[in-house]
């Protein structure tokens, strides 16, 4: 009881509750701009918070993540242009209503569902994080290393089109973990005499680059000069009725428990979701033929959908230090800068902050009603009339200050542009970058598992898999691996 | 054009995967092992993508590039900018970049930028100077005067 009445009042003092507002409009913000997405929105931010309260820097995760998941849904009614991936299924049935003359109650709809199933989300993260959290109390180092590689094995094979280029940018990310002084025997690896390489690679710097700098070259490439006209983005004033609303509740249920189950699979995203909750809507209604056409339960189930996977992406991040999505990764790394390992400890570490995360993920849920009514809507839409040219250096001056800040080196500014350069190639070769960070994140918690383990087990690999929980944890990672060639294989003899 | 691609890009692995291994024969017992093996893994599923993108029948096509010129602009300014920071100053070098890039880009609206550019630095400036005090590179006239 202690412990919740600390992570209540912890959330609701003046700094975080700031931090949750601000952070939510500046997540609808940034999810209504088409070319900026939450993930990059969160690289950019992870910086700033060093120097905050890590209640204060998660309600900025919490906040933008929430928003900005909303904020995409804006472009997707009004131009059919998806604010963010996740918002593509949006676009389906939200940018018909638009032209039908009903923008304004097809964002209503899209701002209703993206908070009911946020929040869905969170209580979900709130019920199962804890729950999963206790039966990590018997792991071992030979569990926590298995937990590790499972996590390296999951994300590297789902996250994107081809499993081998999956598991290669995790053995990437696991092998750039390395880089700098070895915890255990103090040696230095791969600092080829660089003294700034000693305390290796900084993940915030690798992960601006990794994730701002291609969209910023991507905006480049296109080079929209213009932006949108005002015309473009009036909106009407349409009301919507409380039972309109209620007759939706059958959808956001369904939607909310499909966003929940695609957010703990590791790999698969908002979008993944959306859609799923889509097609599901479209099989149990009456009137499957207005789908596509201007239904807006179609807005409802993909609004929802893709709001539901965003806490419970979180569950086997927080508890067993595996991403369900990029953010929850970041939110890993936010974890990080404030000296708190993820994995299956960090429950029993901090739980106040654990704690107090997940009630900002509820919070922010709620705030979407506030911050994305039709006033701030109208607001939001006119984002869109900046031109993308004008995008492209202020990002990049962001993405410098932002670098420069943690170390004050310039060293760090040169290591950001060359990961960015390097995840633009590698993104256009279908090489997935969510593994790298992943790696560079669960490295060294793998690393020192395994040495650890095997010092007790005076060095018997054996050892590794004699406890029943690590064998199924192994035997998971290697149904992980093969499974991609069991499916071609599959495949070729059908 | 995506099997090219792919056969260059497995070999890039298998380079750096051997450059890693070769490397990690240097460190002592446990501290080298651990790398040793992640670079062969390394090296063995960059062979495994080249060799697939060898053997596949078909080929198709995948633009490394939506626009090569501007990408390239933009990347050697931003370059530029990096180097301009810590010998200009942090606030000139970044007044520059965002009065110039978009010009280069093709825009022409000057009176649109020059407000953009004094906004945009100045909220920079309250932010990380004067609200969170961050130090960033002095500015060279500072340092003149």
């Amino acid at each position: 009881m202690d412990l919740i009445w600390q992570i209540v009042v912890g959330v609701v003092s003046p700094g975080p509750l700031a931090a949750m507002l601000g952070s939510s409009l500046l997540g609808v913000f940034i999810g209504a701009l088409p070319g900026l997405n939450p993930v990059m929105a969160i690289a950019l931010l992870l910086p700033l918070t060093y120097s905050m309260e890590p209640l204060v820097a998660l309600a900025m995760v919490a906040g933008i993540y929430n928003g900005s998941m909303y904020g995409g849904a804006i472009p997707a009614i009004l131009l059919r242009i998806p604010g963010t991936p996740a918002a593509i299924a949006t676009t389906f049935d939200g940018y018909p209503m638009a032209q039908a003359g009903q923008a304004s109650k097809a964002l209503k709809i899209a701002c209703w569902s993206s908070a009911i199933g946020a929040a869905s989300s969170a209580v979900a993260l709130m019920t199962i994080g804890p729950i999963l959290a206790r039966g990590t109390l018997f792991f071992g180092p030979a569990e926590y290393f298995w937990i590790a590689m499972f996590g390296m094995a999951s994300i590297g094979v789902m996250v994107g089109k081809d499993a081998v280029k999956g598991l290669m940018a995790s053995v990437l990310g696991l092998l750039l973990g390395t880089v700098g002084l070895d915890q255990l025997s103090g040696a230095a690896r791969y600092t080829f005499d660089q003294v700034w390489l000693l305390s290796g690679l900084d993940l915030i710097v690798v992960l601006v680059g990794l994730y701002a700098l291609p969209p910023v070259l991507q905006l480049a490439e296109k080079a929209d000069l213009k932006g949108l006209s005002a015309s473009a983005l009036r909106l009407d004033r349409i009301r919507i009725s409380w039972s309109e609303i209620r007759s939706f509740v059958p959808t956001w249920g369904r939607s909310s428990l499909i966003g929940i189950g695609v957010g703990i699979l590791p790999g698969a995203g908002g979008n993944i979701a959306a859609f799923l909750s889509y097609n599901a809507a479209k099989n149990a209604s009456k009137d499957p033929d207005t789908f596509g056409k201007g239904n807006p339960v179609g807005v409802a189930a993909a609004e929802c959908g893709n709001n539901a996977d965003n806490a419970a992406s979180m569950i086997p991040a927080l508890t067993l230090g595996i991403p369900g999505n990029v953010v929850a990764a970041l939110v890993l790394g936010a974890l990080l800068i404030h000296g708190l390992q993820p994995g299956p400890q960090l429950f029993h570490q901090a739980p106040h902050l654990v704690g107090g995360f997940m009630l900002q993920m509820l919070l922010t849920a709620f705030l979407i009603l506030a911050v994305g009514g039709a006033a701030a809507t109208r607001v939001f839409a006119q984002v869109q009339r900046l031109p993308g040219v004008m995008l492209v250096p202020t990002i990049l001056v962001l993405m410098a200050v932002g670098v420069y800040v943690i170390n004050g080196r310039v060293i760090d500014l040169w290591v950001m542009f060359a990961a960015g350069l390097v995840g633009y190639l590698l993104e256009k070769v279908d090489v997935p970058l969510a593994p790298i960070v992943l790696g560079m994140i669960l490295g060294p918690m793998a690393e020192q598992s395994v040495r650890r383990a095997l010092l007790i087990s005076r060095g018997d690999p054996a050892d590794l898999v004699t406890s029943p929980i690590s064998a199924v944890i192994a035997l998971g990672t290697l149904a992980m691996i093969l499974w991609p060639m069991v499916r071609a294989a599959r495949a070729r003899t059908r | 054009m995506a099997q090219r691609q792919d056969i260059v890009l497995g070999l890039v692995f298998v380079a750096l995967g051997l450059f890693m291994a070769v490397q990690a024969l240097d460190y002592s017992g446990a501290t080298g092992r651990y790398p040793l093996a992640l670079s062969v893994a390394l090296a063995i599923l960059g062979l495994i993508v080249a060799g697939k993108a060898l053997f596949r029948e078909t080929d198709a096509e995948r633009a490394l590039t939506v626009h090569r010129g501007r990408l390239i602009l933009t990347a050697a300014v931003a370059a530029g900018y990096f180097l301009l920071v810590p010998v200009l100053g942090f606030y000139t070098a970044s007044v520059l970049i965002v009065a110039c890039l978009p010009v280069a880009l093709g825009f022409r609206k000057p009176v649109y930028l020059a407000t953009v550019t004094v906004v945009f630095t100045g909220t920079v400036w309250i932010v990380f100077s004067l609200i969170l005090e961050k130090p960033l590179p002095a500015e060279i006239w500072a340092l003149q005067a």
